[in-house]
């Protein structure tokens, strides 16, 4: 059943990856100030708590999934080099391996 | 970044960051607070026996009885930071052989969202008033005192006194059990 998840592609790009670390923490913060001064302003601090869960919620939603907008700049791989005779088959397996595991 | 997990990681531990800097807030917005309030102590029935007491040095010790009316409104306490607060009701004086005692006589625990007008009227002592000896009888000068405890949901839990004391006087004579 692991491989299933595994199949699915998560991946964004590295200008996705700043956008999705940088809208979280925005949504987190700004639900924060508006939890914090909404419990203070009824004096029951579950309320505060039960604001920063639905930002935590909305947040999971909006970077969790790659969504396409995290996907805008994709990094131009070279191409495949194609299979020539034994020798030099093993240095441009390796070379893709290494590319693809970041 | 790139997977879903590192993503929920980062997410998950930046939450729990922002959570405790908002409880610190809570903290923070309370801490030098004032939590005192007026208390009205009234006493309508004082008794005093002499009976063994097993759990002291000596064969027997003084048992004193009182009944009491306490009056408060706690409401002023209760802010977001409070949990809930526990009374005490203490009898403070001094005998020829101890210079100060404090026996607890009675205690509440009153929750947020419970009842904060406190008025209870011919209410018994929930615990035995013992004294360390005999040092109860014609006693001038027993002092009651009602202080609460408050549990906070972040902080320091203070102990604060209610303003307003009650003295009163024990008796001369010990009460003697009638045989029928």
């Amino acid at each position: 059943m692991l491989s299933v998840f595994k199949s699915i592609p998560t991946h964004m790009d590295y200008k996705g990856q700043k956008l999705a670390e940088q809208i979280f923490q925005g949504v987190i913060l700004v639900s924060a100030v508006i939890g914090f001064i909404y419990g203070f302003t009824i004096q029951q601090f579950g309320w505060t708590v039960y604001i920063m869960l639905a930002g935590f919620m909305i947040s999971c939603l909006l970077t969790l999934p790659p969504w396409p907008v995290y996907r805008k700049n994709p990094l131009n791989w070279q191409p495949a080099l194609p299979e020539t005779s034994g020798e030099n088959r093993d240095k441009p397996q390796e070379n893709q391996k290494k590319k693809k595991h970041k | 970044m790139n997977t879903v997990l590192s993503r929920a990681n980062s997410l998950f531990a930046f939450s729990l960051s922002v959570m405790a800097a908002l409880t610190f807030g809570c903290f923070i917005t309370t801490a030098f607070k004032d939590r005192s309030v007026p208390v009205d102590i009234q006493v309508s029935k004082v008794m005093i026996k002499n009976v063994d007491d097993f759990t002291g040095p000596r064969e027997r010790s003084d048992l004193g009885f009182v009944t009491f009316d306490i009056s408060a409104n706690l409401q002023p306490i209760f802010d977001w930071n409070v949990k809930e607060l526990f009374l005490y009701l203490t009898a403070e004086y001094s005998t020829k052989s101890n210079a100060l005692n404090q026996v607890v006589l009675w205690d509440k625990i009153v929750l947020r969202g419970d009842n904060t007008k406190l008025n209870m009227k011919d209410v018994k002592s929930k615990y035995f008033f013992f004294d360390d000896g005999n040092g109860l009888r014609a006693n001038k000068n027993i002092t009651l005192t009602l202080s609460w405890n408050v549990v906070p949901n972040a902080g320091i839990l203070p102990l604060v006194m209610g303003s307003g004391h009650k003295s009163l006087t024990f008796p001369e004579t010990y009460e003697t059990t009638k045989s029928y």
